[in-house]
């Protein structure tokens, strides 16, 4: 208050001037700052922060140090020349005060003092002064410390030495007037956003960001500019090539900066400055960058043969997975758009573009793998693009999927209630047939899909679901597709069954079907509407009685069952028979299927069966000696085995040999002695030694047998329980009849479905992805590992 | 439940995603377009295969 009548003293006709400029920014803030809101309050620290900048970009300032104290004011300092602190010839104040309290002054606007300015929009500290309660300024010019106090933009004083000094800089503090913005809380991330974009534009330029109210200190650094910049961005991404392009050029008063670094994303990163404003909205800069990048890398792809002639990428093609930043600075940048905050200067768009010409195009002949890197991740954008489009067309055309009818395909079910009816989605015509005549027609209806697709070239059947089958699928959903049309509400069954034959085939065919409803409609997965049927895999007969087994285990036990009716065996010196016998079956049969699964892979399966009986374990491994007896004790029983040198395993502490017979290997070591295969090999084997020695002896109703082996053993009992059984095994629906499917597979009072569920779905996608996958590898590997399970419980 | 984008293999949520099991509708659109122009397919084995040729007696 005291303040106030000292300065009411010294009212003079300048400060009516100063008062008239500094109201119209009170009463219309938003007009010079954005708005009074959050951004509005950070655009005052920037302000003054691009005046320190400014003198950084005229090289005399290096350090710039900002500072957010407890009560809401904010410091900004610097190591630069100091605002001038002289009197102003036509104005008879400081220059500092005239920069202070006058809008539009300064020495930006005549273009001397500053080649290049950043200023926001040459708006100026005048402006921050207007909308703070109080501000204080110092400059430390010519040896003096000089001080200036402002209330909301009035100075209480004149600018007055204080004291000595051997520094220099600016350092402004201000407080935002707490009745002009409504929010006043400085944001530590919205300033240390811009803070090192500010540093990062600006090389070598240190700023420093503290905030008192937290204790917490930041600095901003980088020697490498825009390049590490855009290193910056790319942090968490994996960049196609290590190093960022850098390009700069001059021309005339204009200086132009870009750094480019792709990375194996999707996205299209860009950030574009003029005089260190971010111009978020681009702008000629931009356009010059984007239309030299599309030029300069279809031209290195066509005369380099990586794009075939009469092909073009297009600009979209060639900045996926781009980074880039751009700054350019010049005179007298223009600002359009709503926001100001797009480069209007229309020279600059040529200059860009025949800089980044030459520098990107010589660039990208010097470096040829970098170049092809390129290249190669814009054809993967255009082709990935064309996809996208025809899937578009697709969704898009009108009555693709609405008001034509359903399908010839499909015969319908003639309930109309969605939660009544179900559709059976059947591979092949002939099932289909079957399952037309079978089928309830109330309630079912039937959708026969070609799965497979005669591949001419290479002379076999490959699965597809093809755009045709595609589409009628989704016609008689009536659910449509795609990321908009797609609606769950529509479907018109509530139970959607994949019926498909028990082969490797089927087993694909369902697996594109499960893929495509858990990729593309996945809430028919979520609702529970989708199922698998489950047909019978064999039927037995056995007499006039007719019985369909599920699977083979199903069918396994049934034979298990069969046997102990059939056969007796004396196990540990006991005669066994009946129900008590099944366990003992279960294991003996599982033992020789073990056996078997090595013998596949080619390890003897003698000599396995020759160590378990000797009682050889890893414990054996761990004595030389008894180790030794072992391998004397194999030596004699098998003249033709090759034995390899003894080996120590350091590891575990023991001894190991690889022995060769015939095509036969087998590693006597710990690794496979403790290997899960081989331990329940060992388990089991207490079923082979509870039988005591060979010959074993067999009852059946026939009378007695004596069997040499295990494997002679397990096949005599199976041949028991299979007497008089007429077993038919179903490896397609089509060797089912109209009536037979009815009964196994469709009649909802006797069949079983499977329903599907999201994890079962996202399982089918992972085995679908490596059926798809373009390493052979893991794909062979996986088929065979599949088709030997098939096979082991194969009987 | 994080599942995979099948297209891109980036880690995404499955609940609230309307994309799902994808991380965007772009990559939902490739996903589709690629089943429209009969980029799926497995290839066939040119000889029988083994299951093929186990039978039950």
């Amino acid at each position: 208050m005291e303040d106030k009548t000292i300065e009411e003293n010294s009212y003079t006709a300048d400060d009516i001037k100063v008062l008239k400029g500094l109201d119209a920014v009170k009463k219309r803030p938003a007009m010079y700052i954005g708005s009074t809101g959050i951004e509005g309050l950070h655009h005052l620290v920037y302000e003054v922060v691009d005046n320190s900048v400014d003198e950084s970009l005229a090289g005399h300032c290096k350090t710039i140090e900002v500072i957010i104290h407890l009560d809401g004011s904010c410091t900004v300092k610097d190591d630069g020349r100091g605002i001038p602190t002289q009197i102003h010839p036509d104005e008879g104040r400081s220059a500092a005060e005239v920069v202070l309290t006058e809008l539009h002054a300064g020495g930006k606007f005549e273009s001397k003092a500053y080649r290049i300015s950043g200023g926001l929009h040459g708006v100026g500290v005048s402006v921050v002064n207007a909308l703070s309660e109080w501000l204080d300024v110092e400059i430390k010019q010519n040896g003096s410390v000089f001080q200036q106090h402002f209330d909301r933009g009035i100075p209480s004083g004149s600018l007055t030495v204080v004291g000595k000094t051997k520094g220099r800089g600016t350092k402004i503090t201000f407080k935002p007037d707490t009745t002009i913005f409504e929010i006043l809380d400085f944001s530590w991330d919205i300033l240390t956003q811009r803070l090192r974009e500010l540093a990062f534009l600006n090389r070598g330029l240190k700023i420093t960001l503290s905030d008192e109210r937290t204790g917490k200190t930041k600095e901003f650094h980088y020697n490498g500019g825009i390049v590490s910049f855009v290193e910056h961005l790319n942090k968490n991404k994996t960049p196609i090539h290590p190093k960022p392009i850098y390009v700069t050029g001059e021309k005339g008063d204009i200086i132009l900066e870009i750094a480019i670094q792709y990375n194996d994303g999707y996205a299209e990163t860009i950030y574009t400055f003029a005089n260190n404003i971010n111009t978020k909205e681009g702008g000629t800069h931009l356009i010059g960058l984007k239309s030299a990048l599309t030029r300069t890398v279809n031209s290195y792809a066509t005369s380099s043969g990586l794009l075939k002639n009469g092909h073009s990428l297009s600009g979209d093609d060639v900045r996926e997975g781009l980074t880039a930043v751009i700054s350019v600075k010049l005179m007298n940048p223009q600002f359009e758009g709503q926001t100001k905050m797009k480069l209007g200067n229309s020279e600059i768009k040529g200059i860009v573009e025949s800089i980044v010409n030459e520098a990107l195009g010589t660039y990208l002949e010097e470096n040829p793998s970098v170049a092809r890197k390129i290249v190669e991740k814009s054809l993967q954008a255009a082709r990935a693009r064309e996809a996208a489009r025809k899937a578009k067309e697709l969704t898009r055309r009108k009555g693709a999927f609405e008001d034509t009818g359903l399908p010839g395909k499909l015969a319908d079910c003639s309930e109309k209630d969605p939660a009544m009816s179900e559709l059976f989605i059947v591979e092949g015509d002939s099932a289909g047939g079957s399952a037309k005549q079978g089928r309830d027609r109330r309630i079912q209806a039937i959708l026969p899909l070609r799965g497979k697709i005669l591949n001419v070239e290479k002379a076999r059947f490959d699965k597809m679901l093809g755009s045709e089958e595609i589409k009628i699928l989704i016609t008689a959903l009536g659910t449509g597709i795609g990321p908009e049309d797609f609606d769950v509400s529509k479907i018109r069954y509530h139970r959607v069954v994949l019926m498909t034959d028990a082969d490797v085939d089927g087993a694909h065919i369902r697996t594109l079907l499960l893929t495509f409803f858990y990729r593309q409609m996945p809430l028919v997965i979520e609702k529970g509407y989708l199922y698998i049927a489950q047909p019978p895999l064999f039927k037995v007969k056995k007499g006039k009685t007719e019985k369909y087994i599920q699977n083979e285990t199903e069918m396994l036990n049934m034979l298990f069952e069969l046997a102990s009716e059939e056969v007796e065996l004396t196990i540990k010196g006991q005669t066994v028979k009946g129900k008590t016998l099944v366990p003992h079956l279960k294991r003996l049969y599982r033992f020789e299927k073990l056996i078997e699964w090595f013998d596949r892979r080619r390890r003897d399966p003698k000599l396995l069966q020759f160590i378990l009986l000797s009682g050889v374990n890893n414990d054996t491994l761990k004595d030389k000696g008894q180790f030794a007896k072992v391998q004397g004790l194999i030596k004699e029983h098998y003249q033709n085995i090759h034995i390899g040198e003894i080996q120590h395993d350091e590891e575990h502490q023991t001894y190991g040999v690889e022995t060769r017979r015939n095509n036969y290997t087998l590693n006597i070591n710990t690794q496979f002695l403790t290997s899960p295969e081989f331990r329940e090999l060992e388990n089991l084997f207490q079923i082979v030694k509870d039988l005591g020695e060979a010959p074993y002896t067999v009852m059946t109703k026939d009378g007695g047998k004596e069997i040499k082996t295990s494997k002679e053993l397990l096949e005599t009992i199976l041949a028991a329980a299979k007497k008089g059984l007429n077993i038919q095994r179903y490896k397609g629906l089509g060797e089912m009849n109209p009536h037979q499917l009815w009964e196994t597979t469709m009649d909802p009072d006797k069949r079983t479905l499977l329903q599907v569920t999201i994890q079962d779905s996202v399982e089918s996608d992972s085995i679908f992805t490596v059926l798809m996958g373009d390493q052979v590898e893991p794909r062979k590997e996986f088929i065979t590992t599949h088709a030997l399970e098939a096979r082991n419980i194969d009987i | 439940m994080r599942v995979t984008c099948p297209i891109c293999k980036m880690k995404t949520t499955w609940e609230e995603n309307p994309w799902k099991p994808f991380c965007s509708e772009r990559c939902k659109l490739i996903d589709l377009g690629k089943w429209v122009l009969d980029e799926y397919r497995i290839a066939g084995t040119t000889s029988e295969t083994e299951e093929e040729k186990t039978e039950i007696d």
